[in-house]
């Protein structure tokens, strides 16, 4: 059972990260981070429930209620972009405006 | 039969992340990053976290993933129209790979194939020890969360400038 799950982990953290740094578009760079973040609470809900551990489940739904808020916060500023006329594209944002 | 049935939910969820990662239109890959979601919460059913795969669903697979997808198609045409934002259609055999293994996992999760549900209970006393550490060791921190949500739903509310 532990090595499924690492391995599932693993496979799912990699291909969110592939995601972030292969795609272009700031959608799919978003949801490769919400998919590494879902990759680690298997993780950590897996080990707390071999170890009872009541303290890493609380944790684990702490970081669901921030990654759902991140995941608000990225889309607002990706549809923000997109109204400005700036397109989708992460090539797109390489310099800061005051 | 609870480590076939969590490496059941784990193959799905690996296999439509490589989708997701490989196909160029974004709402496909929408479309399996929320399976993905919904197979991580049936694995924290099967572990034996019923609360969290509840919240996983609700939180993430419901309320994240609307979001997502309507975002994706009021941006739909964006960056010039391009494929990866106009195209729409969902691959019929990767749908019905996702139904065929939802449908697995759901007999395997409540029924069982002969020997009992694969769930796994969970451990006496931890789902008390759950809420209590939230509502009392971790009450700043969920409290500092809840206020962050708030927030976070204020930066959808649309602003004078930008109207």
């Amino acid at each position: 059972m532990n090595a499924v799950v690492w391995f599932v982990t693993g496979l799912l953290f990699a291909a969110g990260l592939a995601m972030v740094v292969l795609r272009r578009q700031l959608l799919a760079m978003l949801l490769g981070v919400e998919l590494m973040v879902a990759a680690v609470n298997v993780a950590i809900v897996h080990q707390a429930c071999l170890l009872s551990d009541a303290q890493a489940l609380a944790a684990v739904a702490l970081i669901i209620a921030v990654a759902a808020a991140e995941a608000v916060v990225g889309l607002a500023l990706v549809l923000r972009a997109f109204r400005a006329g700036r397109g989708l594209e992460a090539g797109a944002f390489t310099e800061l405006h005051g | 039969m609870t480590l076939w049935a969590v490496a059941l939910a784990g193959a799905v969820a690996v296999a439509f992340a490589g989708v997701m990662l490989l196909h160029r239109s974004l709402y496909v890959s929408a479309v399996c990053l929320l399976v993905v979601l919904l197979q991580t919460g049936v694995i924290f059913l099967l572990r034996g976290a019923p609360l969290l795969g509840l919240i996983q669903i609700m939180v993430y697979a419901g309320a994240v993933m609307v979001l997502v997808v309507v975002t994706i198609m009021a941006s739909g045409g964006g960056a010039g129209g391009a494929e990866c934002f106009a195209d729409f259609s969902f691959p019929r055999g990767i749908a019905f790979l996702g139904l065929a293994a939802c449908v697995l996992e759901a007999v395997l999760t409540l029924r069982g194939l002969g020997a009992g549900p694969a769930m796994v209970p969970a451990a006496p006393g931890l789902g008390d020890a759950f809420g209590r550490t939230l509502f009392t060791s971790y009450a700043l921190a969920t409290e500092a969360v809840t206020l962050l949500m708030f927030l976070a739903a204020l930066a959808v509310a649309p602003d004078k400038e930008a109207a």
